[in-house]
């Protein structure tokens, strides 16, 4: 990386509104970088430092967040560990050193408050690959796939209180039939980069005929290298799957539930010397265990601290967004304990609200050490999903000191007060 | 949320009166419809507690207790289609079917992401001339909706024509209702509910004619399966029932079809 400020950057982002065809009969405009959705691809290697100009078209102040990397807090992208936001018309540059490996991403991490139009409601995301030094797996192909949904509107939900839903939805931005099927012939293995980039939909993934070898979650290794049929994602988190092309036709690798396969979520895979209509079938069941990919046998290491984070809801009425709060508070006026450096802190996850929530650590990973009380280990994860009602237990070793902001990653609960920021002692 | 007060004349016509209540179903009709391949089952049970005298002819409403079943499926996610069976039961008569109405609706879907909720509802129906002299009688329903926080709002200017009865030249009555609510809590929400009859649209009834009540009501969101209403309603002028007890309660059916997409 080149130091000197007028130099060229390794990379530019930049950030303006733009029409958008997910199909020819969808049309949107909304927010993206550089022109596309999703954003352009960025490959780094880890340990290699970079640089990246970030310029904000847009009439609105911008932030970029590094999903997924240990980096400084004040080039991370979040305005409450202390990055600035990048003044409407401005630009910036930022230079870090990427760690870790895998798959990982970038986005904005501007709240959207009641806007629809705003943070990962709009196209501001995109993968972000730190080339992994060992190759996680044989394979003859690789294929990123994003997921999104698109045009959000406000709808009553089961539990009484507002809910986010979506008229659309799209992989790598195309809506299911509309972009050119991916090819492959029999026999390849092929790696699948997936990462659900909704701004607040869980998503599930099948290939009809296939299953998935899992081999990272959130671009970390895990232990045991499951094959499932169906993969689930919630916002934010990443799978790497292997797939042995070994079922020859015409398929539609999409979500389950017709509801979204029918807005969009989809996309075909296209055996060589096979043609017609892509083919569905919905798997006999949806079940995700991220047990499954854990070693069976519970971690080795005591805690030096627990930190219990409990996170419930107020009602503020049916036409409301839920109030979140984490430990009885809402952000900015919870203080969840300082984290000590080198120590090993258990957070306990403590979901007794009705809603999962795919809580989200930045600039760290945690391992999971529980799910419902069984224990496990071996998984690392900067999101997890923690499902109403449930208790996960995940080991942080706090080893990148700065402010670390903590939140789910769903939009409208991190806009209704679901965040906390931990300081180091 | 809905409601909807079904007009069926039950008073003597000869005065330029507006329509009476049948007090067979007192709802106020939200925008909301029925999920598709879903079933809502509804029991309106209506007491009047004070209403009127039987007149020659005509079966009082006074001390009568109406119990109408609705039963609503829901098409797509933009249309239902409801029919009702109307009851009614007091001392002498015991109990007896009094007519059957079919009320297609259809809204503006959801995710067209308009600020208020709209849907228009029509409503055909039969009931016997001895609770109604007008025994067909057609209405149109707009229904605009507004949930905002904890409050909501709705109203329902509706429309009645007689296709078949004494008031088959009064042409169309205007019957508007609405309702003003608030979620004091997750479970109860509570507001009140107006409903009234100005006679037609061309000769507005004097008040003395008009109908006009006004109910206290509380709605129970104990889940979102079931649907439970209770109130009581002030019929202030001569042509209205002057106490009527109302209650609702209403189970979806989905029949395994539940949207999953949670």
């Amino acid at each position: 990386m080149n130091q000197d400020p007028d130099s060229a950057p390794d990379y530019r982002i930049e950030i303006g509104e733009i029409d958008w065809e997910l199909s020819p009969g969808k049309k949107l405009r909304t927010a993206a970088y550089n022109g596309r959705i999703p954003g352009p691809q960025i490959r780094l290697q880890a340990g290699k430092p970079v640089s990246i100009e970030i310029a904000n078209r847009l009439d609105r102040a911008e932030i970029v967040h590094w999903h997924g990397q240990w980096i400084s807090p004040d080039v991370d992208g979040s305005v409450e560990e202390g990055s600035p936001m990048i003044p409407a018309g401005a630009s910036t540059r930022i230079r870090f050193t990427p760690r870790p490996e895998g798959l990982h991403w970038y986005h904005t991490h501007a709240m959207a408050h009641r806007s629809l139009k705003e943070g990962l409601y709009t196209g501001q995301s995109g993968l972000l690959y730190v080339e992994p030094r060992a190759n996680p797996g044989g394979y003859d192909r690789e294929q990123f796939v994003v997921l999104h949904d698109w045009e959000p509107y406000y709808s009553a939900s089961d539990d009484g209180s507002l809910m986010v839903k979506y008229t659309a939805a799209s992989v790598n931005g195309r809506m299911l039939g509309h972009d050119s099927p991916f090819a492959v012939r029999p026999g390849q293995r092929v790696l699948f980069h997936i990462l659900n980039a909704s701004a607040t939909e869980p998503h599930w993934l099948t290939l009809p005929g296939h299953q998935f070898q899992v081999l990272t979650l959130d671009g970390r290794p895990v232990p045991t290298q499951a094959k499932v049929e169906a993969l689930r994602l919630g916002p934010a988190e990443r799978v790497t799957a292997l797939v042995a092309m070994d079922t020859p036709g015409v398929w539609i690798m999409g979500e389950p539930r017709a509801a979204f396969r029918n807005a969009g979520m989809g996309t075909v895979i296209e055996y060589a010397g096979c043609s017609g209509k892509p083919q569905f079938t919905p798997p006999t069941r949806l079940a995700w265990d991220y047990r499954s990919f854990a070693d069976p046998n519970p971690s080795t290491y005591k805690p030096d601290l627990t930190v219990p984070l409990v996170f419930t809801s107020r009602f503020q009425g049916h036409g409301a967004l839920d109030r979140w709060m984490i430990n009885g508070k809402s952000w900015p006026d919870n203080a969840p304990p300082l984290l000590h450096e080198g120590l090993r802190h258990r957070l306990i996850f403590d979901n007794r609200s009705m809603d999962d929530h795919p809580v989200h650590l930045h600039r760290h990973a945690f391992e999971l050490v529980s799910i419902r009380g069984a224990a496990m280990s071996g998984i690392q994860k900067d999101v997890v999903v923690v499902e109403a009602g449930t208790v996960v237990e995940a080991d942080l070793v706090a080893g990148n000191p700065g402010n670390t902001l903590f939140h789910c990653h769903q939009q409208d609960h991190m806009d209704s007060g679901f965040m906390a920021l931990f300081r180091y002692a | 949320m809905k409601f909807c007060l079904i007009a069926v004349t039950l008073l003597a016509v000869t005065v330029p009166a507006a329509r009476a209540q049948g007090n067979y179903e007192i709802q106020v009709y939200g925008a909301e419809t029925v999920a598709p391949r879903t079933t809502m089952v509804e029991l309106h049970s209506n007491f009047t507690a004070d209403g009127h005298l039987a007149t020659p002819g005509l079966a009082a409403t006074n001390r009568a207790e109406h119990e109408t079943v609705e039963i609503t499926q829901g098409i797509n996610d933009w249309s239902e289609v409801g029919f009702y069976i109307f009851t009614s039961e007091q001392s002498g008569l015991g109990v007896q079917w009094v007519g059957d109405h079919i009320r297609p609706r259809v809204r503006v879907p959801e995710k067209w992401r308009w600020p208020v909720g709209v849907s228009l509802s029509t409503e055909v129906g039969y009931q016997r001339a001895l609770f109604s002299p007008d025994t067909w009688t057609w209405e149109i329903r707009p229904i605009v909706d507004k949930t905002s926080g904890r409050w909501y709002f709705a109203v329902n200017p509706a429309l009645e024509r007689t296709w078949h009865g004494p008031d088959v030249n009064q042409g169309l009555g205007f019957s508007p209702a609405a309702k003003i609510s608030y979620d004091f809590t997750k479970k109860i929400t509570g507001g009140f509910e107006y409903y009234a009859d100005y006679g037609s649209i061309t000769h507005i009834a004097s008040l003395h004619n008009q109908q006009q009540q006004l109910f206290p009501a509380i709605d129970l969101n104990v889940s979102p399966n079931w649907e439970i209403n209770f109130g009581v309603g002030i019929g202030p002028t001569a042509s209205t029932d002057h106490w009527i007890v109302k209650g609702i309660i209403g189970h979806r059916f989905d029949w395994g079809h539940k949207d999953k997409t949670r």
